[in-house]
Order: C-alpha cells, then sequence, then structure tokens
C-alpha cells in the first residue's frame, strides 16, 4: 500500500498499455539471439537435461536451473541499451 | 482513490533507477521462462537431441579451427603457385594467369581480335605509302584523305577503305598519325616548327591549326572545330607559311560554290569529302582562282556578305586566272596547295570583310 509501491503499479500498468512492454519484450529477445546468449543458454540446457533423468525432467527444474545463470549471461550492451529505453519513457511519462 | 495526483517526478533519482532495474528484470525473466518452457517441450516432445544422434557425421561436419584453413579445412591460395605449361607456347605460366594468356596466346577471344585490330590499323597507316589516285576516287565513301592530292609527299595517310572505323574520327586520326614522325604530342597538337611548308599547308587545309598559347602547337582538330574562329584560322595561315599558305576553305565561299561546274565539284567532292554530310554543296572551293573563274557568271545565287567577298575575291580570282591557266589546271594546282572543301549551304556567321586579305594574299 505504499506509495511506491502503487507507483510501481502504475507504471507497469501503463507500460502495458502502451504496448511499451511488448516492445522491450522483443527488443530484449532480439538481442539476446543475437549475441549467442540463447544457444549458450540452450547447451547449458543440454548439459542439465543429461544429467537429471531426460524423461522426468520438470520446468521447474530447468527453471532452477536456467533463470540464475540466464541472468548473469546476458551482455553489458543489452542490458544498456534495455535501461536506456526504460528510462527514456519513464521520463516520457513522468505525469501519470 | 485518485492517482492523477500520483507523479514520477516526485521520485529521486536513486529511487527511479530502482524503478528501471526492477522492470528491467522483469523482462529478463520471461525471457529466460521463455527458453525453459521451448526446451521442455523439445525434450518431451523428443525432437531436443535429434541433432545429436549420428556421432560420425558430426565429426566429418566439425568446426575447423586451424591456422591456414577455413572452418570445413579448405585451403584458400591453394592455387596461387601452382604453375600450368601452355600447350601453345609450351611455357609455364601461373595457375590465375593462365586464362588470359591462354586467351591471347591463341588468338581467339574479344580481347585479342581488338588489340589485332588496332595493331593492323596502326601499321597500316604508317606504313602504307600513298596509293594511286585511282584507288582514292574509287574509295567513294571513305574518310576524307586530304593527302591524295599531295604529290611528292610520302607517307601519306590512306585511309583503310576496309577499317571498321571509318568515321569523322578517323580522319582526324590519319591526320594526326601522318606527322607523327614529327614532335608530335597526340593530345594538344602538332608543333609548326617541324613541318616542312608542304607538310605545313596540307596540315592546314584540313585542320583548324590554330596555333594555342600555351602550348604553342596546332589544334589538330577539324576546319570546323569550334574551340577556334576563323579569324585565329586565317591570322595562322597568313602568319606560318606565307603567302601561298592554303586559304581558308570556309563558307565564305559559299556563294562561288553554286556556281561551280558540277564536273569539277565531282571530282573534287569524290576526293575530299566533307563529313559525307549530304547537304554538301558540290561546287566549293576556297581556292579563289578555280572557284571565281568558273562562278562568275552564277554570282547571284545567294547574296548575304559573301557578296563582299565575292566581288573581291573575283577581282582577285581573275587576275590569278589567268595566270593559273584554265580552271581546271587552276583548280588542280591550286587545289594541291589549297585543299578547299565543299563547304555547308547554310549560313555561316563568317565576317566578309576578312576575306578579302586572305584572297589578296594569294595573288
Amino acid at each position: 500500500m505504499s506509495k511506491e509501491s502503487q507507483l510501481r503499479a502504475l507504471v507497469n500498468q501503463k507500460l502495458i498499455e502502451m504496448g511499451e512492454r511488448e516492445r522491450l519484450k522483443e527488443l530484449l529477445r532480439a538481442r539476446l539471439i543475437e549475441c549467442g546468449w540463447k544457444d549458450q543458454l540452450k547447451a547449458h540446457c543440454k548439459d542439465v537435461i543429461r544429467e537429471k533423468d531426460s524423461e522426468h525432467v520438470t520446468v521447474e527444474d530447468l527453471v532452477a536451473e536456467i533463470t540464475p545463470k540466464g541472468r548473469a549471461l546476458v551482455p553489458d550492451s543489452v542490458k544498456k541499451e534495455l535501461l536506456q529505453r526504460i528510462r527514456a519513457f519513464l521520463a516520457q511519462h513522468a505525469t501519470l | 482513490m485518485k492517482m492523477e495526483a500520483m507523479s514520477l517526478s516526485g521520485l529521486d533519482n536513486t529511487k527511479l533507477e530502482a524503478l528501471a532495474h526492477d522492470i528491467y528484470s522483469d523482462l529478463v525473466e520471461d525471457a529466460c521462462l521463455g527458453l525453459c518452457f521451448e526446451v521442455h517441450r523439445a525434450v518431451k516432445q523428443g525432437y531436443f537431441f535429434l541433432d545429436e544422434t549420428d556421432q560420425d557425421s558430426m565429426k566429418d561436419f566439425e568446426i575447423v579451427d586451424q591456422p591456414g584453413v577455413d572452418i570445413f579445412g579448405q585451403v584458400y591460395n591453394q592455387w596461387k603457385n601452382k604453375e600450368c605449361v601452355c600447350p601453345n607456347c609450351s611455357r609455364s605460366i601461373a595457375a590465375s594467369r593462365f586464362a588470359p594468356h591462354l586467351e591471347k596466346c591463341l588468338g581467339m577471344g574479344r580481347n585479342s581480335s581488338r588489340i589485332a585490330n588496332r595493331r593492323i590499323a596502326s601499321s597500316n597507316n604508317m606504313s602504307k605509302s600513298e596509293s594511286d589516285q585511282e584507288d582514292n576516287d574509287d574509295i567513294n565513301d571513305n574518310d576524307w584523305s586530304y593527302g591524295s592530292e599531295k604529290k611528292g609527299e610520302d607517307n601519306q595517310t590512306c585511309p583503310n577503305p576496309n577499317s571498321p572505323r571509318r568515321s569523322k574520327s578517323l580522319k582526324h586520326k590519319n591526320g594526326e598519325l601522318n606527322f607523327c614522325r614529327l614532335a608530335y604530342n597526340y593530345n594538344s597538337g602538332i608543333s609548326y616548327e617541324t613541318l616542312g611548308p608542304e607538310e605545313l599547308r596540307s596540315l592546314l587545309t584540313t585542320q583548324c591549326g590554330v596555333i594555342s598559347e600555351h602550348t604553342k602547337k596546332m589544334c589538330t582538330r577539324s576546319l570546323r572545330c569550334p574551340q577556334h574562329t576563323d579569324e585565329q584560322r586565317r591570322t595562322v595561315r597568313v602568319f606560318l607559311p606565307g603567302p601561298s599558305a592554303s586559304t581558308l576553305p570556309d563558307v565564305d565561299a559559299v556563294v562561288e560554290s553554286d556556281g561551280y561546274d558540277v564536273s569539277d565539284g565531282q571530282a573534287l567532292m569524290n576526293r575530299l569529302q566533307w563529313d559525307g554530310s549530304s547537304d554538301i554543296s558540290p561546287s566549293d572551293s576556297a581556292s579563289s582562282k578555280a572557284s571565281t573563274n568558273n562562278s562568275d557568271s552564277k554570282k547571284p545565287k545567294k547574296k548575304k556578305k559573301p557578296s563582299l567577298g565575292l566581288s573581291s575575291s573575283g577581282t582577285g580570282g581573275t587576275g590569278g586566272g589567268t595566270g593559273g591557266g584554265p580552271g581546271t589546271a587552276g583548280s588542280g594546282s591550286s587545289s594541291q596547295g589549297v585543299l578547299s572543301l565543299p563547304s555547308r549551304k547554310k549560313k555561316p556567321k563568317l565576317p566578309a570583310p576578312p576575306t578579302p586579305s586572305i584572297y589578296d594574299d594569294m595573288n
């Protein structure tokens, strides 16, 4: 109920409503594929799956293994670009 | 609860940054989740490990990472150093130069025929001496060869009747090539100091001849070249060889041309063709002696400025004509020194006054 959380909710709502979130998602996906992040992570998946029983692997297992690594593997340039876009959006829509 | 009152500007920078980072993390997590779902589905459907089933072919197509070789394992400049023996001339040629060499060696292919033609054309021009006059007469559609009238001049350029390049440009080329033994600069012109009087005269009757200020060379363009005026051309003709110089075969004499004998004109035409254009009046002759003799009777054909010149040249011409003998002989001899060109029937913008001076000089 804090103002901050309210603000966040508002911002998110704005993002979605204006379609900016989708655009950002697409942009991120494209950049990650370009830089090879996806292939890296997929290879990691293969190892994980081979270790575990490939028949009984679950989504939760994968998520637990992949997400921390994925977050770490994102290159700096991509991160910077996205942050820049987000800040621009926030600045543009300062008054909600 | 009214939300409009809220504003991001109320937040300070750190909070804004934190907000941005949060949004970013959400996005990255979404991406990771997407990948997990994709992989999980692939595993469950059984196509995740499909590309790893055949170990042998995997080894065959493995990426090569050695120096001097590309990722397929091929050497890039393998054929650079190889040499082949030409079957024609039995020489050892580098592989990359083999195809062009073969083209020239065997005499086939586009380039070699072009080169051969060029060589023939140039050697013809250089070495072929002046052929009989009959030949030139017969070659009706040939380019005008100013040298055909010359006597005692060797190394005349006779344009090859079979040359594939019959054109106006060839005419100039002939003229230029003719003097190639002399101090000759292809681009700018001819140096007049090295020319003998006959050559000079012949040059002046075919080419512009105006001496350029900077290079001291004569202009080798046509007599109607747009870079120089007729004034300049007259000046050159006065200045260089003296009174016996060729007169400008310019259109001032167009008047006389009409009255000129057809037979003479035809003969002249055959020998000295000016651009082969159809509007050539068949009888113009810059030679006042010849033309005025015959054209006096037919004066009133074209009457503009040329009338001035005509009258004066008439007086001068008759005087010269009688001295020169009968008209044809006069035309013959005069044309030797004074190659006249059948001029056009178009009205030229020539100043009439200077004309008398030239004719005066002739006498």
